[in-house]
């Protein structure tokens, strides 16, 4: 047994002295925890920690096999994202007790407070008083027992998994329902309540989804779709699109959900130039020898920083909206040009792990496919707050795609239309946000960079808040970007440009004198190395290519990602399909790509008279139009729209 | 985007050490919260006399601000009792009989209030809990009850005046701390200027307090003010409120907003978090209660 003293030491020694004896087999004893974040945290050994008083927030939070004991009371998270393992909690917890479980046994003996077992995936959480405001919200699986009064809202929408009510039902949450308990199932209840002595002889009602929200009703009708680029940036009054739109919605009732980008022009990229005319620039055979490009990202607070060979790196998109060749082949273009890769939601492949040099792994409000196994091989650690195609809305996954197998490693049912949730259920203000990067940390052992990905809506209030909490970077989203499926109006209309989002970033931190305190990395509509340059010219440090990534690696850009049968294998989980993607060969020509970007912005920035991709700045550009000056405060000079760059730089 | 915390100490006994109590309780939720950091402090209080404290900068414009107010005081009659400069703050102390939302509308047109009371005193400004003990010496205070707060600047600046506690303008002694955002604060704003109320800042908190305070002048008990708050504002919120013998707090019907408390037979104390009650009883494992979503309550100190 090994005694940690926390009136003695802090949380993070604390931390790991547990993780050190916990890897050496000895039991662990708490004293004076008096109710602070973390403990034990991270913990990855079946031995047993006792906590002799009250935790705070996330006890025994992302942890595996681990036991844990804790006298009084915990706080809000208790045992968040455990895999196995155990905690018995001896009074009452806080918000959110069990949540994102996939696969603890967890027990409080007193109350446990609202949202409890919110994301839950497998497992047991077992309350022996009351429960509070919506248990089981949004469960996917799993099992919650609770002994007293239900609470409001039992089982929001939850769409998997089974609660058992002993104490009397105050009301049912949107989408459940009240079922006939088998006796076998009422059997391993009691067995699991004597395990654990709890005395309990009364009767229990069966709670579990009714089905009426888990898919949409009606399908869309098979139409040829209009080619992307036939109806983008064309008038969008009474244009073909907004004709097919109609006709659609007349047929489902609902909005169309599609995969790809906004189409709507808005001001880009393409409406700020250089200020220098550089078609006659002299660039040497080759400018990629003569440029400092490589850029360290994240380790401004100590963490090990992602090291790119250029201040480039692959968008997070997800196993799931493409497929797990795609993402391989990103993976393997990724590392061969030595930048680093993005799982995006729903988790980390082998195949991706090993093929990307870099990896960040990024954790959003449905916890799909987070786990602390993979947090520890990941390269970075990323919180999806929202994205720049949709801003305020989860991923989207129609049931075609949600396979067995992706379910499983998302741990959730198969063949659902899963609509991720568009909160976390612990980060509901800048307050809980600090915690929760608190124990990201804690659980790594402070090695990897956290980041945030924030799709532009508030950027100036968001962005001050990213630095605030302590974010080592933020990847910046603008409404360019695209997704693999999203409401069509929601990607038109809501979200703000690339372009005002990185200089409403710039202008925010500027004004508190925080701008050294965070890096940027800027991504939506990125489409090469000229739209880089430009990009890193107005302050991000580093840019993210999502959408040319793919196109370089095959796609066709029909924008029929959701509905999971992508011809070219990209955008797909059928087999099938995916047969006919070659991810070893998609995989050298995303690679091809990646270095034409190389060239262009090595190219690009020599030309403009500097050395090092770091020396760009805003001097180096003009507006071309009175949106864009008024947008980024650049002069406007719209005489720079005569200039051929495209020549000039190719 | 803070952390909030609130204490009262049940007997009436003076005596007591409030201000230390709000500086370990701010500082165990200081994470939630590192820009500024304020004090709702009640003290003895002399018949007759009010205090008030004004935010008025450090340089050459306290003065001025300090030579309108007094002469504000003149104007309304109010005879200057005492007066000091601390830190950024002006404090006096004047004996007034008149109406004293009229009075408080004066003076806020001379410098920027941020309490008047009997037995108020709202002290804050940017830095730590302790950082603002080292500027007004907060951990001597002595009194019966008072809320703290730590706050972290997300849509308005980091200013002293606009961190909390915020005050019920025109209102004697009634103080709030709230964690959330009131999302129909320009309706419900719009509804108590058009009877005449004032407010000093845009922020949702100082609503709050007007709400309450308004209730409270029609003598309508603090507890039903405080249950018809949770039906009359939308949005997330958990928030204290204190008055000069009472503290309640409330909170939302969606329960986002964190709240746990701890009960004696010798106080009542309420945070965002444990790790704050636990601040005042160390090693101690306490048998603390989260209230429940849209719930409500009050504490009097005994007389």
């Amino acid at each position: 047994m090994v005694t940690i003293d926390l009136s003695q030491v802090s949380v993070r020694e604390g931390n790991e002295q547990i993780r050190a004896a916990g890897a050496e087999g000895h039991d662990i004893e708490v004293l004076n925890p008096d109710a602070r974040h973390h403990i034990g945290v991270g913990l990855i050994h079946p031995v047993t920690v006792t906590v002799r008083g009250s935790a705070g927030y996330f006890l025994g939070g992302l942890s595996d096999k681990a036991n844990f004991v804790v006298e009084r009371n915990v706080g809000w998270g208790l045992g968040d994202n455990m895999y196995n393992g155990s905690v018995v909690v001896g009074g009452n917890a806080g918000a959110i007790a069990g949540v994102a479980i996939r696969g603890a046994e967890i027990v409080v003996k007193g109350n446990v407070g609202s949202r409890a077992g919110q994301v839950m995936k497998k497992g047991t959480l077992l309350c022996a008083g009351n429960a509070n405001f919506m248990a089981g919200y949004m469960m996917y699986g799993g099992r919650i027992i609770i002994l007293g009064d239900s609470g409001e809202r039992l089982g929001e929408d939850m769409s998997g998994g089974e609660i058992f009510l002993g104490g009397p039902l105050n009301s049912l949450g949107s989408d459940a329902t009240l079922t006939d308990a088998e006796q076998a199932e009422i059997d391993d209840i009691r067995a699991f309540l004597d395990r654990y002595e709890i005395p309990f002889k009364g009767s229990f009602q069966k709670v579990v989804n009714a089905g009426k929200k888990l898919r949409y009703g009606t399908s869309e009708t098979p139409v040829r779709s209009i080619p992307y680029f036939t109806f983008s940036g064309q008038s969008d009054y009474w244009n073909q699109k907004v004709q097919e739109d109609v006709y659609i919605k007349s047929q489902i009732g609902r909005y169309r959900v599609r995969g790809y980008g906004g189409a709507r022009a808005v001001p880009h990229l393409t409406d700020i130039a250089f200020r220098k005319d550089i078609t006659a620039a002299s660039i040497g055979d080759n400018p990629v020898d003569d440029v400092e490009m490589k850029t360290l990202i994240g380790g401004i607070n100590g963490a090990k920083p992602l090291t790119l060979t250029m201040p480039v790196m692959i968008a997070p998109m997800s196993y799931g909206a493409l497929s797990r060749s795609a993402k391989q082949a990103i993976a393997i273009a990724s590392g061969m040009a030595g930048i680093a890769e993005n799982t995006g939601e729903g988790g980390m492949s082998d195949a991706q792990r090993d093929a990307a040099k870099q990896l960040i792994f990024q954790m959003l409000g449905g916890r799909l496919g987070w786990n602390i196994h993979d947090m520890n091989r990941a390269d970075g650690l990323e919180i999806y707050i929202s994205q720049g195609a949709k801003p305020g809305f989860g991923g989207q996954l129609m049931a075609k795609k949600v396979t067995k197998e992706l379910a499983e490693i998302r741990g959730i049912p198969a063949g659902i239309d899963l609509r991720s949730p568009s909160r976390h259920p612990d980060i509901l203000g800048a307050d809980d946000l600090v915690i929760k990067i608190e124990e990201l940390r804690e659980a790594t052992g402070y090695r990897l960079p956290v980041s945030v990905k924030l799709g532009a809506g508030r950027i100036r209030d968001d962005i001050k808040i990213a630095v605030k909490d302590g974010f080592d970077f933020v990847e910046l989203d603008g409404m360019q970007g695209s997704t693999g499926a999203g409401g069509a109006e929601v990607m038109e209309y809501v979200g703000i440009p690339t372009l005002s989002a990185i200089c409403e970033a710039e202008r925010a931190l500027a004004s508190i004198g925080r701008r050294q305190d965070i890096e940027i990395v800027l991504m939506g509509g990125i489409r090469d190395g000229v739209d880089a340059v430009k990009g890193l010219a107005l302050g991000a440090d580093a840019i993210a290519l999502g959408t040319s990534a793919i196109i370089a690696g095959g796609c066709i850009a029909c924008m029929q990602c959701h509905v999971g049968q992508c011809v070219t294998g990209i955008a797909t989980q059928d087999p099938e399909h995916e047969k006919r993607y070659k991810a070893k060969v998609e995989a050298q020509h995303i690679y091809t790509f990646l270095e034409s970007v190389r060239w262009q912005i090595a190219a690009i920035t020599k030309a403009l008279g500097h050395k090092d991709v770091k020396q760009l700045s805003r001097d180096d550009l003009v507006a071309l139009t009175p949106e864009a000056a008024e947008i980024t405060g650049l002069p406007y000079e719209p005489d720079r729209r005569n200039v051929d760059l495209f020549q000039a730089a190719g | 985007m803070c952390g909030i915390a609130g204490i009262l100490f049940k007997h009436m006994d003076i005596d007591r050490d409030t201000g230390k109590a709000l500086i370990d309780m701010l500082d165990g939720c200081q994470h939630r919260g590192p820009d500024s950091t304020g004090f709702a402090l009640y003290g003895d209080d002399h018949p007759g006399e009010i205090k008030m404290r004004f935010y008025v900068g450090t340089g050459n414009e306290a003065g001025d601000a300090i030579g309108r107010l007094r002469e504000v005081f003149a104007e309304q009659g109010a005879e200057l009792v005492d007066d000091e400069r601390i830190g950024s703050a002006y404090r006096a102390v004047v004996k007034f009989s008149g109406d004293l939302q009229k009075f408080s509308y004066a003076v806020e047109h001379a410098a920027k209030v941020m309490s008047i009371g009997e037995s108020l005193e709202i002290v804050k400004d940017i830095g730590t809990a302790h950082d603002v003990d080292d500027g007004y010496d907060i951990h001597h205070f002595r009194g019966t009850h008072g809320l703290g707060h730590v706050r972290l600047a997300t849509e308005s600046d980091v200013k002293p005046e606009a961190g909390h506690p915020f005050w019920a303008t025109g209102f004697s002694d009634v103080a709030i701390v709230h964690n959330g955002q009131i999302t129909n604060y320009w309706k419900m704003r719009r509804r108590l200027e058009r009877r005449g109320f004032e407010f000093v800042t845009d922020n949702d908190s100082e609503l709050i307090a007007v709400y309450l305070a308004d209730k409270m002048s029609q003598g309508i008990p603090l507890k039903e003010a405080l249950r018809t708050s949770i039906d009359d504002m939308d949005g997330t919120f958990s928030f204290l409120v204190s008055t000069k013998d009472e503290i309640g707090y409330a909170k939302d019907h969606l329960a986002a907003k964190p709240m746990i408390m701890f009960e004696n037979d010798d106080l009542i104390a309420i945070a965002s978090e444990e790790v704050s009650l636990n601040r005042l009883f160390p090693g101690k494992a306490l048998d603390t209660r989260e209230p429940p979503p849209g719930s409500y309550n009050t504490w009097s100190r005994s007389t």
